[in-house]
């Protein structure tokens, strides 16, 4: 497999290449690590499991990465589209130096200083892009809240939890906002991070058009504070610099309210999503422990679901 | 109340993991014997838990029903508290304890 890969890069980049190397990723996208030329690269490809619903095609996730490059967000130099990589489709992009597993970010004593800078960068960026013109990435669609539903259903299991956190999202939804160019799963993890703070924003594939407000508050979801749940802006820091930055800069005035509303729904979101990755193992597609497992996990979610509600309430 | 994975539905994802993934790649004969023995003591658990009768989650799936349709009389919340908390003990406890 490495040989075949070896040699579809060759036909593809030229130059001189280093044997690549498969990174430990997710299952339905691989990551390759390379070196051309001395230069290191990242080739993301597709796995042989057949693509998530809702996310974008490697072809349209390179073109959001394009736009976002163009647009000045920090992300790596996207290279080049590969329609056919030893049979599957792919991307080269710039491999991006610093650490991107969540658990190190928030807890690494040599990262302090990065954490120290991450709300106000994190809020530099999500600025950069909520204003990527929308006719830049035509084929990206608006997602509703209503989608939410679709997918639980699909799932089928009773979860009284996630009802009643979609029913207190129907019941108070604020004002809608003008739709933007949205990242999508904007958090920590997401994000390379190196000592003096955020290196580029990485995993385009959920990029779609939305209310801004939802992807400024998914980074508050506890599942992606990693375990340091008093740093509500994804285990890293206090959330008052991050809106207020975002706020300077966009002109938006995000309020609490708003934020509190978007954090439940992140958090809801996150809870249907426990379920359709485990039906993924269930069903047959992609069988793995990993995924079993965030049937039970998804729990943790519900349980902050209710809390978020109770907070809610009073 | 039934979970999805039912305790049966883990059991078997483990089993498929030691024996795909894991098995291969043990050179060792004593390793391999022993893990071989465990994925063994697995499979009785596995055939067990079939022989239970299975749960019921009718109450649930009423609730469900009922929330969804907009009926959240005072008291759901708490109700619906009680239900994720007994879910928590047993998926995961280290979270519940540690919940600040």
């Amino acid at each position: 497999m490495i040989a075949e890969m070896r040699e579809a890069l060759q036909a593809a980049l030229g130059g001189e290449i280093t044997e690549p190397v498969l990174l430990a990723g997710g299952a339905s996208k691989e990551a390759w690590a390379v070196d051309v030329d001395g230069e290191p690269l990242l080739v993301r490809r597709a796995a042989g499991s057949v693509i998530h619903r809702h996310t974008l095609s490697l072809e349209n996730e390179f073109a959001v990465l394009q736009a976002a490059h163009a647009a000045g967000v920090k992300v790596p130099k996207p290279l080049q589209y590969i329609s056919d990589l030893a049979g599957r489709e792919a991307f080269v992009m710039e491999r991006l130096d610093g650490e991107t597993i969540g658990r190190r970010v928030v807890r690494q004593a040599e990262l302090a200083g990065a954490r120290e800078r991450l709300p106000v960068q994190m809020a530099d960026e999500l600025a950069k892009i909520h204003a990527i013109p929308v006719a830049r990435v035509p084929f990206l669609h608006e997602a509703r809240l209503e989608r939410m539903v679709e997918e639980l259903d699909e799932v089928g299991e009773p979860h009284p939890a996630i009802e009643l956190g979609l029913w207190w999202l129907r019941e108070n939804r604020p004002p809608p906002r003008e739709p933007v160019v949205v990242h999508g799963d904007y958090r920590i993890g997401n994000l390379v991070v190196g000592d003096a703070g955020l290196v580029g924003v990485l995993d385009w594939e959920f990029a779609h058009l939305d209310d801004p407000v939802r992807d400024l508050a998914f980074a508050l979801v506890r599942a992606w504070r990693f375990g340091v749940p008093e740093r509500r802006l994804g285990g890293v820091g206090p959330v008052e610099p991050y809106v207020e930055r975002y706020n300077a800069l966009t002109g938006l005035q995000v309020t609490p309210d708003e934020l509190d509303y978007w954090e439940l729904a992140g958090n809801v979101g996150w809870a249907i999503g426990c379920l359709t990755q485990m039906q993924r193992h269930l069903s047959g597609q992609d069988r793995s422990v990993e995924l079993a497992i965030l049937g039970r996990l998804g729990v943790e979610v519900e349980y902050e679901i209710v809390n978020l509600l109770e907070r809610l309430a009073t | 109340m039934s979970e999805r994975p039912t305790a049966q539905e883990l059991t078997e994802a483990i089993l498929e993991f030691l024996g795909g993934e894991i098995l291969p790649t043990l050179d060792d004969h004593r390793l391999r014997f022993r893990t071989l023995v465990a994925m063994n003591a697995l499979s009785i658990v596995h055939r067990e838990l079939a022989a239970l009768p299975v749960e019921e989650d009718a109450e649930q799936r009423e609730l469900a029903r009922a929330i969804r349709a907009g009926d959240v009389p005072p008291g759901t919340l708490r109700r619906v508290k009680a239900d994720v908390e007994a879910r928590l003990r047993v998926a995961s406890p280290a979270f519940l304890d540690g919940y600040r």
